[in-house]
């Protein structure tokens, strides 16, 4: 990177690097006939080689020759995790295991794991991906990037690390934990780049400002995160405590894992998809029907060139809205909103509907507690009972158990006027609340 | 005059108090007394201690939430009706205790809003108050 990161508002975008400005800044039309040339021969290629497809196609009597235009993807059938449970663990490949280059599974946050296989041309675009949304944080050959994901089967920490040595980028594969030792060869090595959850990002943080480490006068000077939905509050706090600037990417293993689509630093609610090897819909979660454009629904993605297992209309139970004008950082590639609510972790709480994003929201508002939380549902005494765990920062706490509790009191109201519903509020200490190197589980529905 | 005590945030759970505990003794910071109660998930632990700004540096480097408090501290003599007699002498001025406990050997620590009234109201009964010198003069080889 060589030069400082600019703040966000002070960006020149026509000195940030775009990796591939033929496709990435491509016109509308351009962008669509990629998309719709690739389909048809996606449709073909999984139709001949995965039997549970063309099972499912017979039956529904659609042919790949059906598929004429983009709105056509309409016609196939949708898959989720459940189809590549079923088919565990090769059922869903379509070529042999012998073209296979690497095996990665799904971390299992909801459930049994699910086994995935790229070919050379699969870790070709996964890479090819990375790159352009390490470029849309400003990475270059320059950098040198400390990867703080586990290795491992979870997608995150490979593909990242493939993706930042496709543009040339010092790797440094510190892996994940050993929190001293991140600080200790940030210093010694001049790191610049940190790859992290965002939560284990803070922790970095906390734990760097706990041992006098100065992040302001550190080489860090980009986060990218992933593994877990990165809150706004979170993003913004870790910006200013370890003065850097941080995006984050969206993807997931069933459809290739990270590098979906990324955040450029133009809309910092919003992440471009990579349109030239993803089609995407968004529906209506209930009926899957599409919903008007531009509204929120839940993301269905259809990988169009992948060769290991490909998978037709892939239901991710993200919520999101995608919208397909030009973007100020010059790509054209559609942006999708950040996803902060999946369809399945919506809590029905005494027959309200609640998100735990909602809570996050409330959260992140309050100045005297960390971007933390932790929600625990229950029925003990027959009624649905939420309970959320907040994290007060030191300057909250008073010496008068009046105050507190009118401070806990001030958050449970504002966490109801929100979300409806009448939490209990639990204050823990500062640090109290568990940050994790994976994904953040912020919910236990212990509800019988 | 008044002593200074250090009050923590501390969650109701088996080791949190320990923690606190043990990091006074890794720094050689004396306990000259304390009160500990709860409201069943968190509690507020005010410690007197003979370094209470050693105590806060390290309390703070623990990432501990910590707060500072003027209180009030009287000298008992130890004889029957001393306590109550601090008592009246505040009531008598009207004045209302928040809380209070007593530290090693007797003396006790008082929180009240208005601490120069009721360092008034006391000596006029005739009790000695002190402040954090003297508390540390007298406490030399007194802990809890």
């Amino acid at each position: 990177m060589g030069t400082p990161m600019p703040t966000p508002d002070k960006i020149d975008f026509s000195k940030l690097p775009i990796y591939k400005p033929e496709v990435e800044c491509a016109s509308r039309e351009r962008i669509r006939a990629i998309q719709l040339a690739k389909l048809i021969q996606q449709v073909e290629y999984t139709y001949a080689r995965v039997p549970w497809y063309r099972e499912k196609m017979d039956a529904m009597g659609v042919s790949p020759s059906d598929i004429k235009t983009l709105d056509d993807v309409r016609l196939l059938p949708f898959t989720d995790k459940a189809a590549l449970r079923e088919t565990f663990p090769f059922g869903m490949f379509a070529t042999s295991l012998d073209e296979i280059v690497e095996l990665h599974s799904s971390s299992g946050t909801t459930g049994k794991p699910i086994v995935v296989g790229y070919t050379k041309d699969d870790m070709d675009v996964w890479s090819e991906c990375i790159a352009r949304l390490a470029q849309m944080a400003g990475v270059t050959a320059s950098d040198r990037v400390q990867m703080a994901f586990g290795y491992g089967m979870f997608t995150g920490g490979f593909g990242l690390h493939y993706g930042i040595q496709r543009i040339g980028g010092t790797m440094i594969p510190a892996g994940a934990g050993n929190t001293e030792r991140h600080i200790q060869m940030i210093e010694d090595y001049g790191t610049t780049v940190l790859i992290a959850t965002p939560s284990y990002a803070m922790h970095i943080c906390e734990v760097g400002e706990r041992v006098g480490f100065d992040w302001a006068s550190s080489t860090l000077q980009v986060g990218l995160f992933g593994g877990e939905p990165c809150p706004p509050g979170l993003k913004a706090e870790i910006e200013s405590r370890m003065h850097i600037t941080c995006t984050d990417n969206y993807g997931l293993t069933e459809v290739m894992g990270p590098g979906v689509s990324g955040e450029c630093l133009a809309h910092r609610d919003q992440q471009h998809i990579a349109e030239d090897h993803f089609l995407w819909e968004v529906v209506d979660p209930d009926t899957g029907e599409p919903v008007p454009d531009g509204e929120m629904g839940e993301l269905v993605l259809t990988p169009l060139d992948k060769k290991g297992i490909p998978v037709l209309r892939y239901r991710t139970h993200d919520l999101t809205r995608v919208v397909t004008d030009k973007c100020a950082c010059g790509r054209t590639m559609a942006r999708m909103q950040k996803v902060r609510s999946r369809c399945d972790d919506m809590l029905i709480i005494r027959g309200t509907n609640v998100f735990p994003s909602q809570v996050e929201d409330v959260i992140s508002d309050i100045e005297l507690l960390a971007p933390h939380y932790h929600i625990v549902v229950d029925n003990e005494t027959g009624l649905d009972r939420m309970t959320v765990e907040v994290e007060i920062k030191p300057e909250a706490f008073s010496d008068s158990y009046e105050e507190m509790k009118g401070f806990s009191n001030e958050v449970r109201d504002k966490l109801r006027s929100v979300l409806l519903v009448t939490p209990v509020v639990k204050l823990v200490e500062p640090g109290g609340l568990t940050r994790t190197m994976g994904k953040a589980k912020h919910v236990d529905d212990l509800r019988k | 005059m008044s002593i200074t005590q250090i009050s923590v945030f501390v969650e109701s759970k088996p080791g949190h108090m320990g923690r606190v505990l043990g990091a006074f003794a890794d720094n050689a910071i004396n306990v000259h007394g304390f009160s500990a109660s709860d409201t069943g998930e968190y509690g507020i632990v005010r410690f007197v201690v003979d370094d209470t700004q050693r105590a806060e540096e390290v309390l703070k480097g623990m990432g501990a939430a910590v707060r500072k408090a003027k209180v009030l501290c009287v000298k008992l003599d130890d004889s029957v009706g001393q306590l109550q007699k601090a008592m009246e002498a505040l009531a008598g001025a009207q004045l209302n205790i928040s809380y209070c406990y007593s530290l090693a050997s007797t003396y006790i620590a008082i929180s009240v809003k208005d601490i120069p009234a009721a360092e008034e109201a006391l000596r006029a009964a005739g009790m000695a108050v002190v402040d954090d010198d003297d508390l540390a003069g007298f406490m030399v080889g007194e802990t809890m």
